[in-house]
């Protein structure tokens, strides 16, 4: 659906039989508002003779279908409830927002959600915070979802009871969205241990822009790192259901990267971002 | 933030352009200082609010990399500790906060300060029609900008929310805290929503520093915002089919001290491009298109 470095019409503009104006763009995206006060996002596309043929969208900007308006139609058919304005039509042209396209050109990289994923203390932080410089080093827009800072501000109303820690991820996992939509490299780290709520945060990003990152450090090493402490309480009882401890961590089964260390050799943290810096430039992210 | 209080300027013999005596400027500059033989860091300076600047004394906030940043812990290091990483004589009650250089690297790289542009007013006010305006001509200044509707943000993070006063209030907060990071991140977000409790709009600028929270009224009278009924729900809240209707029956609260107000000149409505101008003039007076 997204308009490729298209400007959109500035104003209103009318469509009459069927024309748009002679200046017209091919591509953009607009928000029509037929007659009867029906309001649709379409997708315009010119062809040589200024006919329009129009495609509306979903919500979530993919083609409900191809459609028509007005004397276009796409197999003989006329379906589009626009096809009611008849002839004449006095259509307000309401241009749309700027896309994630636009931003993606504005940014020269493309948004995604690099989700980090692991034990407490495998080095998601570390990780995310090298790979967050390095990104900004290039020129790039980079912005780290943590899950402890979430916790501090969204998700502070959620407690670690199982259903609001699926509630914390499924939050976490919108707006990432959010972010990569605004062409930001979204990079998210949390323990996140259940696989089914990570599969939901990926059901809901387009195909490819879910990236995720397996921190693949054994407990052990986990443990005699401890920065946080938490371990020892753990250990102790004083935390109850600590993920790998008394709670499972379910590693993934498919994931983008796996980062893990190499006969008993842990590579830097950087050495790792370089890796999924890789990932990110062999997949096009790092351009527009 | 880190503060530093003591007897003298720091800065001096570091940055001689800094100088002495109280900074005039409340606003952050950032300067990086050679810690005796250690690596840069980076020191930001701005007047303290709550301390008597006489002119032997100045505060500096010091900011450490960190991507962590949001933690309210501090802690005191000793003047001794402070003299070895300014290699002064004399510092005392020193208590550190830690904050991020990284927001400052997203601004240099996008040449604007994050901050959340928050358009409030009755259904059909045309606040998405003025988000879309806005978005439109801030990007064609090379400007990033995300706008959050209300709408849209309902069908995902707020999609468990209804319309219930708690609910509300619930989908309030979250916009709040999401225009929170999207305005750390650098963005210029856009939050366009009815928003018509004080509190919940009120909230929401307080999870944001000074000045990152700009408030614009869509002050069209309740008629204008009905005739135009864009989506025909005053139509179906007369009738009865919507109850708690913001404008029939669930009361808009105007603010009483918002940023910028959009109104009606007579008979006539500014058309969203000039409001989008008022706002990006606003913009640019106080410094967000620029890093």
């Amino acid at each position: 659906m997204n308009a490729v470095g298209i400007k959109p019409l500035p104003g209103f503009a009318t469509l009459r039989d069927g024309y748009l104006p002679g200046n017209a763009k091919a591509r953009s995206v607009l928000r029509i508002t037929a007659a009867d006060g029906l309001q649709q996002a379409v997708r315009v596309d010119v062809n040589g003779n200024g006919k329009a043929k129009l495609d509306t969208l979903k919500p979530n900007g993919s083609p409900l279908g191809s459609i028509l308006a007005n004397g276009f139609t796409s197999n003989g058919k006329n379906q589009s409830p626009l096809s009611r304005i008849g002839n004449s039509t006095n259509i307000k042209w309401h241009e749309c927002s700027i896309d994630k396209i636009d931003r993606q050109n504005l940014l020269n990289q493309k948004g995604c959600v690099i989700w980090i994923t692991g034990l407490s203390g495998s080095g998601k932080s570390t990780v995310a915070c090298h790979l967050s410089k390095i990104l900004t080093q290039m020129g790039k827009l980079t912005y780290i979802l943590d899950g402890d800072n979430l916790r501090h501000g969204l998700n502070s109303d959620l407690s670690f009871k199982a259903e609001d820690r699926a509630e914390n991820i499924r939050r976490v996992g919108e707006v990432a969205k959010l972010f990569s939509d605004a062409g930001v490299i979204c990079i998210a780290c949390l323990i996140s241990p259940y696989r089914r709520d990570r599969e939901a945060c990926r059901k809901i990003l387009p195909n490819g822009d879910f990236i995720e990152v397996f921190m693949d450090v054994p407990l052990g090493v986990c443990e005699s790192r401890d920065p946080k402490g938490l371990y020892k309480l753990a250990r102790a009882g004083k935390i109850k259901g600590f993920t790998g401890i008394d709670d499972p961590y379910e590693p993934p089964v498919n994931c983008e990267i796996t980062l893990k260390c190499d006969n008993g050799i842990y590579a830097s943290p950087s050495a790792m971002a370089e890796k999924v810096i890789c990932y990110l430039e062999y997949n096009g992210y790092l351009q527009a | 933030m880190v503060a530093l209080q003591g007897t003298r300027p720091f800065v001096s013999g570091y940055r001689p352009e800094f100088g002495y005596g109280p900074l005039q400027s409340s606003k952050l500059v950032f300067a990086r200082f050679s810690v005796g033989n250690n690596a840069v860091k980076n020191l930001g300076l701005c007047r303290g609010g709550d301390v008597r600047l006489r002119s032997s004394r100045i505060i500096i906030k010091a900011m450490e990399e960190s991507a962590t940043f949001l933690t309210k812990d501090c802690s005191v290091i000793s003047g001794k500790d402070l003299q070895m990483m300014l290699g002064n004589e004399k510092s005392t009650n020193i208590v550190w906060h830690k904050s991020s250089v990284d927001k400052i690297d997203r601004q240099e790289l996008l040449q604007q300060k994050g901050c959340v542009i928050w358009i409030t007013g009755l259904s059909g006010s045309g606040k998405s029609t003025l988000a879309c305006a806005l978005s439109r001509c801030l990007h064609s200044r090379g400007k990033l900008t995300y706008i959050l509707d209300g709408d849209n943000v309902r069908h995902g993070l707020n999609r468990d929310l209804g319309f219930k006063a708690e609910d509300r209030a619930e989908n309030i907060r979250r916009i709040g805290e999401v225009a929170k990071l999207f305005a750390d991140a650098g963005v210029i977000c856009i939050a366009s929503l009815i928003s018509p409790y004080r509190k919940d709009r009120d909230g929401c600028r307080a999870l944001l520093p000074d000045g990152d929270f700009i408030e614009v009224f869509m002050d069209m009278p309740l008629q204008v915002c009905e005739a135009r009924d864009p989506k025909g729900l005053y139509k179906f809240a007369r009738a009865g089919k919507i109850k708690g209707f913001t404008g029939i029956d669930d009361p808009y609260e105007p603010p009483l001290n918002c940023e910028i107000v959009l109104k009606q000149k007579g008979d006539n409505c500014a058309s969203p491009c000039n409001m989008a101008e008022t706002v990006i003039r606003y913009l640019e007076e106080k410094g967000y298109l620029r890093a």
